[in-house]
C-alpha cells in the first residue's frame, strides 16, 4: 500500500484552481504541481513564486557573444595582417556588426539552455502524472494526500467544483 | 465603442503657481541678456550659432513630444494614459518656435556658410528666400496640423460650457453636444493627428537638410533628414518624461501617472536611445566604409580631428552609452526623480551634438571648442521660453493636465 | 478580444490536421515539381559554371541577389509580428503569429541558399567558415559578405529556436488530442511538457527575452544585407539611407506576403473566427506607414541625387527614370506607394479581394525594387564605355520558380501537420473557458 497517493483537480477556470491551491494545506493536504492550457496569473500569484532564473543564462550568452564575435573578427584579421583597402587592420567600426550579431545569436543560446534547464525540460517522466485534458480547456492542480484519505481529497475537489483523477 | 468622452475636471489647484512663470522669465531674460550682449561684442556669429542651435533643439523637443501624442492616437495605443495629455502641453512652444525661426532671418549673414561660397548650381535651392519661404511653410504646415489635432482633442475634454478667456473660446470653437458631434471632432481628431505625423516626418526632414546639413553645403548624406526627425522624437520623449515626472512629483498619486506609465514611456525612450545611435552608426559606416572623400572629411573633422573629437566622445556617451546603460534597469524608469536626471542629461548631450554638427562649419579652423558662458546662457534662456510657454499653456488649458480633484502639495 | 471557447480554439486548430483531401497532395506535388526544376538547374549551372547565369560584367549581381534580399525581406516581418508585437503586447497578432514566424523560417531558408547558388563552385563555400586554410587564410570579417554569413546564420538559428520554442506547448496540446504514430511523434517533438507551473514561468520569461532580442535582428539584419550595396561606392548603391529604407520595404514585403498567406489559408482552413477581418485590416494599415516610409526614401533619394550635384549620381538616378530599365521605376512606386495608399480606404482594408490584390501587386512592385536597385545600380555606374544591360537567363528562371516553389512546399506541409494557429496565444486572448 503506497505512503500517498497524488490526486488531480481539474477545473475549467483559474481562479478556481487558484484557490484550491491557497485552500489545500488548511485542509491538511500538500500541493504537488499546478497544470494550466495557458501561463495564469493567479494560480502563479497563488503560489507566490519567485521570478525565473532564465535571465541569468541569457545574460551570461550574450556577454561571452559580445566578446567572442569581437574576439573572432579581430583574430582572423590580424592572422593576415595586411591592410585591405585602405582600412585598418583592427577596425572596431565593421567589427562592430559582428560583435553585435554574435551577442545576439549566444543571447539566444544561453536563453534557450537556461529554459531548458530552468523548466527541467525535456521531462518525459512528469507525464505520469499528468491529465490530458491540461492542455485543453482545464486547470489541473495536482495534491498529495495520506493513504486512507483519499476520498477526502476527492471531496474537496468536487466541492469547489472540479473533477477528479486518481493516479497511483 | 464609446464615443462620449466625460469632461475632464482639471483638479482646481492643478494649474502652475505663478513661482514658475516667475522662474521661467528670469531665465528667459538672462538668456537674452546673453544674446544680445554676444550680439553686441566681437564674435556676433557665436551668439547665432547658439541661438540656432537652441531653436532647433527646443523646437525638436516640442515637435517631438506632440508627436508622442499624435500616434500614439493613431495607433489606439492603450497604455499611454494621462501622458497624451501632458504631451500636447508642448505645442504652447510652437508659436514661440515660429517666431525665433523669423529671427533667424536677421542673422542670416552670421548663420549661413554658403552665402559666401561658390555653390556651383545650387543656389537656386539654397538661397535665402526660397530657404525660409519653404521652411516657413513647412513650419505652418506642422504646427497648424498639430494644432488642429490638439484642438479637436480638447474639444472632447472640455465640459459643457466653455469656461474660460477668449483665447480659450476662441481657440476651442464649438463644443460638441450630441453624439454625432463628438464622432465628428473624433474623426477630425483622428485626420489631423494622421497629417501632423505625415508633416512630422516630412518638415523635420526638411529642416535637417536645410538648416544643419547644408551648414557643409558641399557634403551629402541621405539619411539626415530621417535622423533629424528620429533625434527630434528622442529628445521630446525626454521632455515629456521630464514633465510627467514633475507633474508626478508636485501632484502625487492624484496625477494619476501611475509606474506602468513611466516604465512604458522609459522603455520608449530607451528605444529611442537606441534608434538614434542606429541611425548615427549606419551613417558613419557608410562613409567609413567608402572612404570617399567628398564624404568623409565632414566626419573626419567632426570625430577625429581637435578640438571636436573630444566632443563627440562626450557626446557619443552622453546620447547612448549612459541611457543605454542606465535603462536597461527595469525600477529606475518608475523613479521619477532619477528619470529628469537621466533626460536632462540626454538633453544637455543633444544640444552638444548639435554643436558638433553645426560648430566646425560655422568655425573654420576652430582651435578649441567654441562653448563658453554665452552659450550656456543661451541655452538657459531657452529653457526659460519653454517653461513660460508650457506654464502658459497649462495655466489656460488645464485639460491637458492629469484630472485629479486634490490640492497639490 | 474574442468571443471563442478554449474548446473552440482547440477543434478548430486541430481539425485542420485531419487526413488531407487529394488536392491538397496535387498542390504539394506541383510544388514539389517546381522545387526539382529549381534544384535541376541548380545543378546544370554547378556542373556547366556560374556563366550559365544571366550575370556578366557590368551586371554581376542579377536574380540570385534580388531574390535573396526579397526572401530575407519577407523573413523580416514574420519577426516583427511574432517578436515586435509581442513587446507591444499588441493583441490582434496572436492569430497570425504562428503563421508568421513559420514564414520567416521558411523564408530565410530560402534566402540561404541563393548565396550558395550564387557562388558558382558551391563546394568552396566552406571558405566563409573561420577554419584556416592550408595558406591559413581566414575569412576577411571586414567584408559585407561576411557580415552576411555571420547576420543570416544568426538570423536562421534565432528564428528556428524561436520558432521551435513558441511551438512546444502546441505540440502538447496536438500529443493530447492524438493516437498512434502521430501521437508518438509528437510526445517527442513536445519535449515532456505538461503545462506545470514551473515549465511555464521560465517559459513566460523565456519567450519575452526572445522576442526582446530577435527584435534588434530585424534591424540589424535587414541593415547588413543593405550593406552589402551601401558599402560599395557604386552611385545608386553608396548611400546612408540603405539601412532603414531596406528595412521598412523588407517589413513592407514580408507584411505583403503575410496577406498573401493568411487570406487562403483562413478561407481553407476555416479560420475566419480566429483569422479575424479586424487582424487583417491592421496589417493593412501597418503597410501603410510602411508604404509612406518607402516612398519618402524614394523621394529623399531623388532629392539628395539632385542636391548633391554630383553629375555621376544624377545621372544614375536619371537613367533609372528614363533609361533601359525604366518600367522597373514605374512599378516599383505604382505597387509600392501608390497601390497601396488605397488601404487609407476603410472599405478597401476590409475588402478580402482587394486585401489580397494589394498584397500581390506589393509583393510584385518590391521585387521590382530590389531588381531597380540591384541591377540598376551597376549597369550605369561610373564609366559609359562600361554601361551595360542584363536580363536573366533560363537558368536563372527556373532556379527563381524553384525557390517560391519551395516556399509554398514548406509551408503547404506545415499547415498540415503542424498547428498553424497558436491554440496556447488565443486562449490567452479569449475571456472564457468552458
Amino acid at each position: 500500500m503506497p505512503a500517498e497517493t497524488c490526486i488531480m483537480g481539474l477545473f475549467k477556470d483559474d481562479g478556481k484552481a487558484a484557490k484550491v491551491i491557497l485552500d489545500l494545506p488548511a485542509a491538511g493536504f500538500s500541493f504537488r504541481r499546478a497544470h494550466s492550457p495557458i501561463p495564469s496569473h493567479r494560480i502563479l500569484e497563488a503560489l507566490k513564486l519567485r521570478k525565473g532564473r532564465v535571465g541569468w543564462f541569457t545574460l551570461t550568452g550574450g556577454i561571452i557573444g559580445f566578446f567572442a564575435g569581437f574576439a573572432l573578427a579581430i583574430f582572423t584579421s590580424v592572422q593576415w595582417n595586411l591592410i585591405v583597402s585602405g582600412k585598418p587592420i583592427v577596425s572596431l567600426i565593421p567589427f562592430f556588426i559582428v560583435g553585435f550579431e554574435f551577442t545576439i545569436l549566444f543571447s539566444v543560446f544561453g536563453n534557450v539552455i537556461g529554459l531548458l534547464v530552468c523548466s527541467r525540460l525535456p521531462d518525459y517522466g512528469g507525464l505520469e502524472s499528468y491529465d490530458p485534458r491540461c492542455s485543453g480547456e482545464h486547470f489541473g492542480v495536482l495534491a498529495a494526500c495520506e493513504a486512507g484519505r483519499e476520498g477526502e481529497l476527492m471531496d474537496f475537489f468536487q466541492k469547489k467544483g472540479g473533477e477528479v483523477k486518481v493516479f497511483a | 465603442m464609446n464615443t462620449t468622452m466625460p469632461p475632464v475636471q482639471p483638479g482646481r489647484n492643478a494649474a502652475p503657481q505663478r513661482s514658475l512663470f516667475t522662474l521661467g522669465a528670469v531665465l528667459a531674460a538672462a538668456g537674452l541678456a546673453a544674446f544680445l550682449a554676444g550680439l553686441l561684442g566681437p564674435h556676433p556669429q557665436r551668439a547665432w550659432q547658439a541661438f540656432l542651435i537652441n531653436f532647433l533643439l527646443w523646437s525638436a523637443m516640442a515637435q517631438g513630444a506632440v508627436l508622442f501624442s499624435a500616434v500614439t492616437h493613431t495607433v489606439k495605443a492603450r497604455w499611454t494614459g494621462p501622458l497624451s495629455g501632458l504631451a500636447g502641453a508642448f505645442a504652447g512652444f510652437f508659436p514661440v518656435s515660429l517666431a525665433c525661426f523669423l529671427i533667424l532671418l536677421i542673422g542670416k549673414n552670421h548663420l549661413f556658410p554658403w552665402l559666401h561660397e561658390d555653390l556651383h548650381g545650387k543656389e537656386i535651392w539654397l538661397n535665402i528666400p526660397f530657404l525660409f519661404t519653404r521652411d516657413g511653410i513647412g513650419f505652418l504646415i506642422l504646427y497648424g496640423t498639430g494644432w488642429a489635432y490638439l484642438s479637436q482633442d480638447l474639444k472632447l475634454k472640455f465640459g459643457t460650457s466653455a469656461a474660460g478667456g477668449g483665447l480659450r473660446r476662441m481657440l476651442a470653437g464649438r463644443i460638441p453636444q450630441s453624439d454625432t458631434d463628438i464622432q465628428r471632432v473624433q474623426r477630425r481628431k483622428n485626420l489631423w493627428g494622421g497629417l501632423y505625423c505625415f508633416a512630422f516626418a516630412l518638415v523635420l526632414s526638411l529642416i535637417g537638410f536645410d538648416l544643419v546639413m547644408s551648414m557643409d553645403p558641399h557634403w551629402v548624406s541621405t539619411l539626415f533628414g530621417a535622423y533629424h526627425f528620429v533625434k527630434a522624437f528622442y529628445v521630446g520623449l525626454g521632455a515629456l518624461i521630464i514633465l510627467a515626472a514633475i507633474v508626478h512629483l508636485r501632484r502625487g498619486r492624484s496625477a494619476g501617472i501611475a509606474a506602468a506609465h513611466f516604465h512604458d514611456v522609459g522603455k520608449l525612450f530607451f528605444a529611442f536611445c537606441l534608434l538614434w545611435a542606429d541611425f548615427f552608426y549606419v551613417q558613419l559606416t557608410v562613409i567609413w566604409y567608402g572612404n570617399i572623400p567628398e564624404e568623409t572629411s565632414y566626419v573626419i573633422l567632426r570625430t577625429v580631428t581637435p578640438p571636436w573629437d573630444a566632443l563627440a566622445w562626450v557626446v557619443f556617451i552622453v546620447c547612448f552609452i549612459i541611457p543605454f546603460v542606465v535603462l536597461i534597469n527595469r525600477r529606475i524608469k518608475t523613479m521619477p526623480g532619477a528619470m529628469i536626471a537621466l533626460c536632462s542629461i540626454v538633453i544637455l548631450g543633444i544640444w552638444l551634438e548639435h554643436l558638433l554638427l553645426l560648430g566646425p562649419a560655422l568655425n573654420h579652423a576652430a582651435a578649441e571648442l567654441p562653448l563658453g558662458v554665452t552659450d550656456g546662457l543661451v541655452f538657459v534662456g531657452f529653457l526659460g521660453l519653454m517653461v513660460l510657454a508650457l506654464a502658459y499653456t497649462l495655466k489656460t488649458f488645464p485639460e491637458f493636465l492629469p484630472p485629479g480633484g486634490e490640492a497639490p502639495r | 478580444m474574442t468571443d471563442l471557447t478554449y474548446a473552440q480554439i482547440d477543434e478548430t486548430v486541430l481539425n485542420t490536421l485531419e487526413r488531407p483531401r487529394p488536392r491538397y497532395w496535387v498542390f504539394v506535388a506541383l510544388m514539389l515539381c517546381g522545387v526539382l526544376l529549381g534544384a535541376g538547374a541548380w545543378a546544370y549551372q554547378i556542373f556547366v559554371g556560374i556563366g550559365v547565369g544571366g550575370q556578366d560584367i557590368p551586371v554581376a549581381w542579377g536574380t540570385y541577389l534580388i531574390n535573396f534580399v526579397f526572401w530575407v525581406g519577407i523573413a523580416h516581418s514574420g519577426t516583427l509580428i511574432s517578436a515586435i508585437l509581442h513587446l507591444f503586447r499588441a493583441g490582434w497578432r496572436n492569430p497570425i503569429a504562428r503563421a508568421a514566424e513559420t514564414m520567416t523560417v521558411f523564408a530565410v531558408c530560402c534566402a540561404g541558399l541563393f548565396p550558395f547558388i550564387h557562388l558558382g563552385r558551391a563546394w568552396q563555400v566552406y571558405f566563409m567558415l573561420p577554419l584556416p586554410n592550408q595558406r591559413l587564410l581566414w575569412p576577411n570579417f571586414l567584408s559585407p559578405l561576411m557580415f552576411d554569413v555571420v547576420a543570416i546564420s544568426t538570423y536562421l538559428t534565432v528564428s528556428s529556436l524561436f520558432w521551435y520554442t513558441g511551438l512546444v506547448p502546441d505540440l502538447a496540446v496536438v500529443r493530447d488530442r492524438s493516437t498512434g504514430l502521430r501521437h508518438k511523434i509528437f510526445r517527442v517533438l513536445s519535449l515532456g511538457w505538461s503545462g506545470a507551473h514551473h515549465q511555464w514561468l521560465n517559459y513566460s520569461r523565456g519567450y519575452l527575452f526572445f522576442a526582446a532580442l530577435a527584435t534588434p535582428l530585424v534591424i540589424s539584419v535587414h541593415s547588413v544585407v543593405s550593406w552589402d550595396f551601401a558599402l560599395g561606392v557604386v552611385p545608386g548603391w553608396h548611400t546612408t539611407i540603405f539601412a532603414p529604407y531596406f528595412v521598412a520595404g523588407a517589413i513592407h514585403s514580408g507584411l505583403a506576403m503575410v496577406l498573401t498567406l493568411m487570406i487562403p489559408l483562413r478561407r481553407i482552413f476555416r479560420y475566419e473566427a480566429i483569422i479575424t477581418l479586424n487582424v487583417l485590416e491592421n496589417v493593412a494599415k501597418t503597410m501603410i506607414l510602411t508604404g509612406l516610409i518607402v516612398g519618402l526614401a524614394y523621394g529623399t533619394e531623388y532629392f539628395i541625387a539632385w542636391y548633391s550635384h554630383n553629375a555621376v549620381e544624377w545621372e544614375s538616378f536619371r537613367w533609372r527614370a528614363m533609361g533601359e530599365y525604366a518600367y522597373g521605376l514605374y512599378f516599383m512606386i505604382l505597387c509600392n506607394v501608390l497601390i497601396p495608399s488605397l488601404f487609407l480606404l476603410k472599405a478597401v482594408r476590409r475588402s478580402v479581394p482587394w486585401l489580397f490584390a494589394i498584397s500581390l501587386a506589393v509583393n510584385f512592385g518590391m521585387w521590382w525594387e530590389r531588381f531597380v536597385i540591384i541591377v540598376g545600380g551597376v549597369a550605369h555606374d561610373f564609366a559609359p564605355h562600361a554601361w551595360g544591360l542584363y536580363a536573366p537567363s533560363l537558368v536563372e528562371y527556373c532556379i527563381m520558380v524553384g525557390s517560391f516553389s519551395l516556399f509554398f512546399f514548406l509551408f503547404l506541409l506545415f499547415c498540415k501537420h503542424m498547428p498553424s494557429v497558436s491554440m496556447t496565444e488565443m486562449k490567452e486572448t479569449a475571456h472564457h473557458a468552458g
